[in-house]
């Protein structure tokens, strides 16, 4: 397997603006006012991020959307993970992928104009718990035994009960659908298993760029601090006890990178091998990112404990988005099947 | 597919037709093993052979020796003898950085005179860097050159000279200027090799082989058009050195193609292996240490091709160079640790025992892996380079 990738001045273009745009609108204290308030999030972000066209840039054209591919996907899933954005675009975004994967031409026509722009707001219920968006969602593609459905959030049958959730920044909901009775047109055509099966890679790689994202940002954050913070009349940074872990860190996060820039470059090209390289961006990722996370706050010292020190933060970003679809045993063992078996 | 693919396809048929086989005694695993007569002869040999094929220094300019083809074409060339298991090239040093340091600083003489022996191994070169007082601190450097009318003077003491018994000339480090300061008094010399006052012993390696030698200057003279660059230039020449040696430049004379797919291999040993009279690769935990560093190789070769691509590397363009030797020789360490691991009690047998597996490869690539985590800037000093350069982490001192 030789990963190639491809790159072009458009994705230069959005990765500037989106880290320009979610620089402005999410100073950190912004971040930490909203992930303390009730709602977790601020309405008016959502309309701007269906303005900007972001909810639908992985959805076709003939659908309202931009079309893009994962490559595209996962420079803003980065840019956006560098901001812990405080707005469920992940959320909104499998849900789309899985519409695009494994829904009818109709369901599409049906469904997906109102998520492109902003007007429906779907959530991925792949499970009952743990649905990421799921407290405001207004629709949800949701697993009923062996097929997926769309199931509106006010429907009968349907329990949407919010978590108490060790990520403030990222809300998710317990959605029970026991009761739930889909019409026979809101059932998908593809099996559940079998759409899964496709998405989840997808998934993977789209977290995984996420997780990038964030484990770039701790590294700046850190490397910050070591080098300003004085002990023993020197910064800290100065000590290889305290500049090893931080190269360790980088290369950790320069290497995933670079397996999410290859995996998302192979699904855009069609390439066979997309699937084995998301999942290893993801086992990458799940690594990376918890070790960037509690290297930052052991880095920060006494102060890096503290509710003020924003390593927390993302500490907290990075172990709830390590089982989702899969962490990095779990990874492991799929690809450990791949390599030995087949 | 690549721009490429003719030339692969040349040189896939090259190979196939030309592939010199196995000579029938040991071969070294890399240049930096050759301890023996008939090895450095056969070797030669095929690197000439590849040389006149077109196939070493394809990128150079064809006035110096090279072949002036687009770039990617040598990094084409090396995969596909890679892939064919052709041997290595012997003159290692003269290809990774002596080559590129002359073509990046040396004058338009010693560009004529040198590149196009140095390609075709008529010419060896070693490298005359480290002392015995100067390891990690290489600015420390004591071998001084002194100049005496149209000649400098060398004395000193170099170690860890790779192909130092069989070169003819040195990439050559001395203190022309005793007063300046650490680094500003240091000046960067292609020495002569075959001159009196020069003298080679040799160092036996743990593995207990050779190829790598003491050089002890002892007025030795050189002309004075050996120096390159400026006097005093020489720190900054050594830093360019050791970015080559560190993978950081593209456009190497060839003989870079090595590395890779050595998860492959370990696995075709490992499906033969049994413990507790079961198959290894049943069990969970070498499955999961399988899979992990398949991650780790697939990572290497997505950092080197995403360092190909400039909007790619924009945030930090000097990482991915910087941290290539590092990231890849912990990497062949680990996996080599791996494999002898799994080997068991067999990883205690060594090269000539009959029941070794693979006649002891995976043990002797262990004790060889040492050579890449310290050569050319250990690990240690690398992470300081990388935390300070990439990082902007104040200087450890």
């Amino acid at each position: 397997m030789n990963p190639s990738i491809r790159w072009d001045d458009e994705l230069g273009v959005l990765r500037a603006e989106a880290r320009r745009w979610l620089e402005e609108r999410f100073p950190i204290a912004r971040v930490r006012a909203l992930a303390d308030s009730e709602a977790g999030e601020d309405p008016a972000d959502w309309k701007e991020l269906a303005a900007l066209g972001w909810l639908g840039l992985v959805v076709p054209e003939e659908y309202g959307g931009a079309g893009l591919g994962a490559l595209h996907l996962s420079v803003l899933m980065e840019e956006s993970g560098r901001r812990l954005l405080p707005a469920p675009l992940l959320a909104s975004t499998l849900a789309a992928l899985a519409l695009c994967e494994g829904a009818s031409e109709p369901q599409r026509e049906r469904w997906l104009p109102a998520l492109v722009s902003g007007e429906t707001r779907f959530a991925l219920a792949a499970a009952t718990d743990a649905v990421w968006g799921g407290e405001r969602a207004d629709a949800f593609v949701a697993r009923l035994g062996d097929r997926f459905a769309l199931i509106g959030a006010r429907d009968p049958g349907v329990r949407v009960e919010p978590e108490l959730v060790l990520d403030r920044t990222r809300r998710s909901a317990r959605v029970a659908l026991d009761a739930a009775r889909p019409a026979a047109d809101a059932l998908l055509p593809a099996g559940a298993d079998e759409l899964l099966g496709r998405l989840a890679p997808r998934a993977c790689l789209a977290l995984a760029a996420e997780m990038a994202g964030g484990a770039d940002a701790l590294l700046a954050l850190t490397s910050a601090y070591a080098a300003t913070r004085e002990q023993f009349g020197k910064p800290i940074g100065s000590f290889q006890a305290v500049k090893h872990p931080l190269v360790n860190v980088l290369i950790g996060v320069e290497s995933l990178r670079s397996l999410v820039y290859a995996a998302a470059s192979a699904f855009d090209a069609g390439r066979p091998e997309a699937e084995t390289l998301a999942r290893m961006a993801k086992a990458k990722a799940c690594d990376v990112y918890v070790f960037a996370a509690s290297r930052a706050v052991q880095l920060h010292g006494g102060f890096g404990f503290t509710i003020d020190c924003d390593a927390h933060l993302y500490l907290k970003r990075a172990q709830t988005a390590r089982p989702a679809f899969g962490d990095a045993m779990a990874q492991r063992r799929w690809l450990a099947a791949k390599l030995v078996d087949s | 597919m690549d721009e490429h693919e003719s030339l692969r396809a040349e040189v896939r048929d090259w190979i196939a037709r030309h592939h010199p086989g196995d000579p029938g005694w040991k071969l070294p695993q890399s240049a930096l093993e050759v301890a023996e007569d008939r090895q450095f002869d056969w070797l030669r040999e095929w690197q000439r052979k590849l040389y006149d094929a077109g196939y070493v220094g394809a990128e150079w300019p064809v006035e110096y020796g090279g072949g002036g083809r687009a770039r990617g074409a040598q990094r084409a060339i090396d995969q596909e003898l890679a892939r064919a298991r052709a041997p290595f090239l012997l003159n290692l040093v003269g290809l990774s950085w002596a080559g590129p340091v002359i073509l990046h600083y040396g004058s338009e003489a010693q560009k004529r005179r040198l590149l196009r022996p140095l390609l075709r191994c008529d010419e060896v070169w070693c490298q005359g860097f480290s002392e015995p007082g100067a390891g990690s601190d290489l600015a420390s450097l004591a071998t001084r050159a002194v100049r005496a009318g149209d000649v400098w003077e060398i004395d000193g003491h170099k170690v860890w000279t790779t192909l130092g018994r069989y070169a003819d000339w040195c990439i050559l480090l001395a203190r022309t200027d005793a007063a300046a300061a650490k680094h500003a008094g240091i000046s960067y010399f292609l020495a002569p090799m075959k001159i009196p006052g020069v003298a080679v012993q040799p160092l036996v390696k743990m593995t207990g082989e050779g190829g790598f030698n003491q050089v002890i200057w002892s007025r030795a003279r050189i002309p004075a058009d050996a120096l390159i660059g400026r006097e005093g230039q020489g720190w900054e020449i050594a830093t360019a050195t050791l970015q080559f040696e560190r993978g950081a430049a593209e456009g190497s004379a060839g003989g870079q193609g090595g590395g890779g797919g050595d998860v492959a291999r370990l696995l075709a040993l490992a499906r033969g292996l049994e413990r507790d009279a079961r198959p290894v690769l049943d069990d969970p935990v070498v499955r999961d240490r399988f899979a992990q560093f398949w991650l780790e190789e697939t990572a290497l070769r997505a950092n080197a091709g995403r360092a190909r691509v400039p909007g790619l590397v924009a945030d930090r363009p000097a990482a991915l160079p910087l941290m290539s030797k590092l990231a890849s020789s912990e990497h062949g360490q680990a996996l080599a640790d791996f494999a002898c691991e799994l080997l068991g009690p067999a990883a205690g047998l060594w090269i000539g025992d009959p029941r070794a597996p693979e006649n002891a490869e995976w043990q002797r690539s262990y004790l060889n892996s040492f050579a890449m985590t310290i050569a050319g800037g250990t690990s240690e000093i690398l992470r300081n380079i990388l935390g300070e350069r990439v990082l902007g982490l104040p200087k450890t001192r």
